[in-house]
């Protein structure tokens, strides 16, 4: 039997890998750079919504924004147990950094990270009560659900495995923001939630950050990419703008 | 963090010439923490030469054989599995972590459906404890195996597989693949590839039926029966791999030692090796490692920067650096040379570190 194909070949010919065993080194990093980015994004997206769950206006809304804290909290744990078996600090990670801290709402950041965790760009933004919560979850959510299709087809398959249990439950978090936005239209808060599609849209399309092509490319021969940020970025404007366009809000 | 424990050699024997199967029993009360799942495996370490070495090898007992059983095949060159099959013997205390490992789908007794599993050499092992497992516990369910070997004679489990076919009579179908020894049919002789698999599934295995398949082999073979499956319908979702590469090193190298002191004074001369390409910098000595790669443009790996999660560890090929802080890496990577580089700091002059090893 042919045994003599690198692990590098083997993987730029669509392989999985399906341990820590044999991750070849360079794989391991950007694999922990892609599982921390989304732990830490899960982890304060939670946080950050933790904070509204009181200001949903009925109880139903308050189930609703509660359950939400509680699944993303879950996803980043699935997450997170794939991280401890190639050697993180499962416990101390999920402590070593204040999930709550915000920047300023008028913070200019683009798609950097901050210092000391990998949270999308997008989650360093302070949300200001219960309509813009619901604009915020209806137009990430989607930009997640959108990469979370990339990710399930990642060549680790126990992450893959992870992700793909986890985009329905994500896809179900956009559906709740997308009744709660059907209801704010209903009470007269278009208005409102206008004005939060105008603030929230560039930042969501900013996580999906510039990357250069090299990197993409390096990604895609590891089996850690298919799509590119800017096709990602596409996908999500026409179909976050048509999620606008069925409430009668305008496209920013 | 998974943790070490004593393991008690019960009986050793020669499944063929160069493999074992060693059955382990848990000594100190830790028999809860390894109760397995059918298709997990073990990870073992042991001392070489004052080296510490780590191999996983597939736990090859079903769920209700009783037993904790792994399958070690001798590499060539390789010391564990060498050792393992020419000094271990009963009575003799292995090490193992508690079994890892997702090569499994969940089982249900009152399920009938078809499973499919391709083995090649060694990676039958995960494969036999699926099987043995499934077909005890889903009573309806059956199994069709395609085991692929260079011969006759290394073919592992060869009479097991014999028994569990007169055992399950009707529920598991066993193809054997022979890559040098003819067989009656001309289709069974070769490498299981792409296009033996697309015949196998036109007379030989109904594929339209197939509900899961598990893949355990060397990667041109896994490669080739995942693009088959796709290609008749199966989703990733449907097919579960387990690959041990061929390529488990047979022993890591220590780390050089270095000649040159430190001087005290605050410069370091640093090289540092990223994506193939080494760029050589100078850098204070209370910068870290990572951010004076950063700083010069290279596209180091990181994400906590609080020596947590272990996503910027690098190896120290020349020189000393100190970490002001671990909690992700073991001793025995730290032996090897191993740092979060967020945390490590150069102690000597020049220091040379390695992201790609």
């Amino acid at each position: 039997m042919a045994e003599d194909m690198t692990i590098e070949s083997y993987l730029a010919a669509g392989g999985v890998l399906t341990n820590p065993v044999n991750v070849p080194p360079r794989y391991r990093a950007e694999l922990m750079k892609l599982m921390a980015t989304f732990v830490d994004s899960e982890l304060a997206g939670a946080a950050g919504f933790a904070d509204i769950i009181n200001q949903g206006p009925g109880i139903k809304e308050r189930i609703a924004a509660a359950k939400i804290v509680l699944e993303k909290t879950d996803n980043a744990d699935r997450v997170l147990r794939i991280m401890g078996e190639f050697g993180a600090n499962t416990q101390r990670y999920a402590n070593h950094h204040p999930w709550t801290a915000r920047l300023d709402r008028s913070a200019d950041i683009g798609a950097s990270r901050s210092e000391h965790d990998m949270r999308l760009a997008v989650f360093n933004y302070p949300i200001e009560g219960w309509v813009d919560a619901v604009m915020m979850n209806l137009l990430m959510s989607r930009a997640v659900i959108v990469q979370l299709a990339d990710f399930s087809m990642i060549s680790y398959q126990p992450l893959a495995e992870a992700f793909r249990t986890i985009a329905p439950i994500e896809t179900r978090h956009g559906e709740l923001a997308l009744e709660g936005a059907v209801k704010l239209v209903e009470l007269g808060q278009a208005d409102a939630l206008q004005a939060s599609a105008n603030y929230w849209w560039p930042r969501v399309a900013a996580s999906f950050g510039t990357g250069s092509t090299e990197r993409t490319e390096a990604l895609r021969a590891m089996g850690l990419r298919r799509t590119g940020n800017a096709e990602m970025r596409t996908r999500w404007e026409a179909e976050a703008g048509n999620l606008l366009d069925s409430l009668g809000l305008k496209r920013p | 963090m998974a943790r070490f424990h004593d393991l008690e050699v019960t009986d050793i024997h020669k499944t063929i010439r160069d493999a074992v199967v060693v059955t382990l029993k848990p000594a100190n009360g830790s028999a809860s923490e390894f109760d397995f799942t059918q298709g997990q495996y073990l990870t073992f370490r042991r001392e070489f030469e004052g080296e510490e070495l780590r191999r996983s090898y597939s736990i090859c007992a079903g769920k209700d054989d009783g037993i904790l059983q792994v399958g070690i095949k001798r590499v060539d060159g390789g010391a564990f599995s060498t050792w393992a099959n020419e000094e271990l013997k009963i009575g003799d205390t292995l090490q193992a972590m508690p079994p890892m490992g997702g090569f499994f789908t969940p089982l249900d007794p009152s399920a009938a459906k078809h499973y499919l599993g391709f083995a090649g050499g060694s990676g039958i092992t995960p494969v036999l404890s699926i099987l043995k497992t499934t077909l005890s516990r889903e009573p309806r369910s059956q199994f069709t195996l395609v085991y692929a070997n260079k011969g006759v004679n290394t073919i592992m489990f060869r009479e097991e597989l014999e028994d569990l076919k007169n055992l399950y009579m009707g529920r598991l179908n066993i193809i054997h693949i022979l890559e040098t020894d003819a067989q009656e049919i001309e289709l069974f002789t070769g490498l299981v590839t792409q296009e033996k698999c697309a015949q196998l599934f036109e007379h030989w295995i109904d594929i339209a039926h197939v509900d899961a398949a598990f893949i355990c082999g060397p990667e041109p073979m896994m490669l080739g029966i995942a693009a088959a499956l796709r290609a008749h319908g199966l989703s990733d979702a449907q097919i579960k791999f387990e690959l041990f590469a061929s390529a488990q090193p047979g022993r890591a190298r220590r780390k050089a030692v270095s000649a040159e002191a430190a001087t005290g004074a605050n410069q370091t001369r640093a090289a540092v090796t990223l994506d193939g390409a080494t760029q050589s910098f100078d850098m204070p000595k209370d910068l870290s490692i990572l951010d004076a790669a950063l700083q010069n443009s290279m596209d180091a790996p990181y994400a906590c920067k609080a020596g947590v999660c272990s996503t910027c560890r690098c190896k120290v090929l020349e020189g000393e650096v100190e970490m002001v802080a671990n909690h992700a890496l073991e001793d025995y990577e730290v032996e090897k040379g191993y740092v979060l580089s967020c945390q490590a700091y150069p102690l000597t002059d020049t220091v040379v570190v390695d992201y790609d090893q």
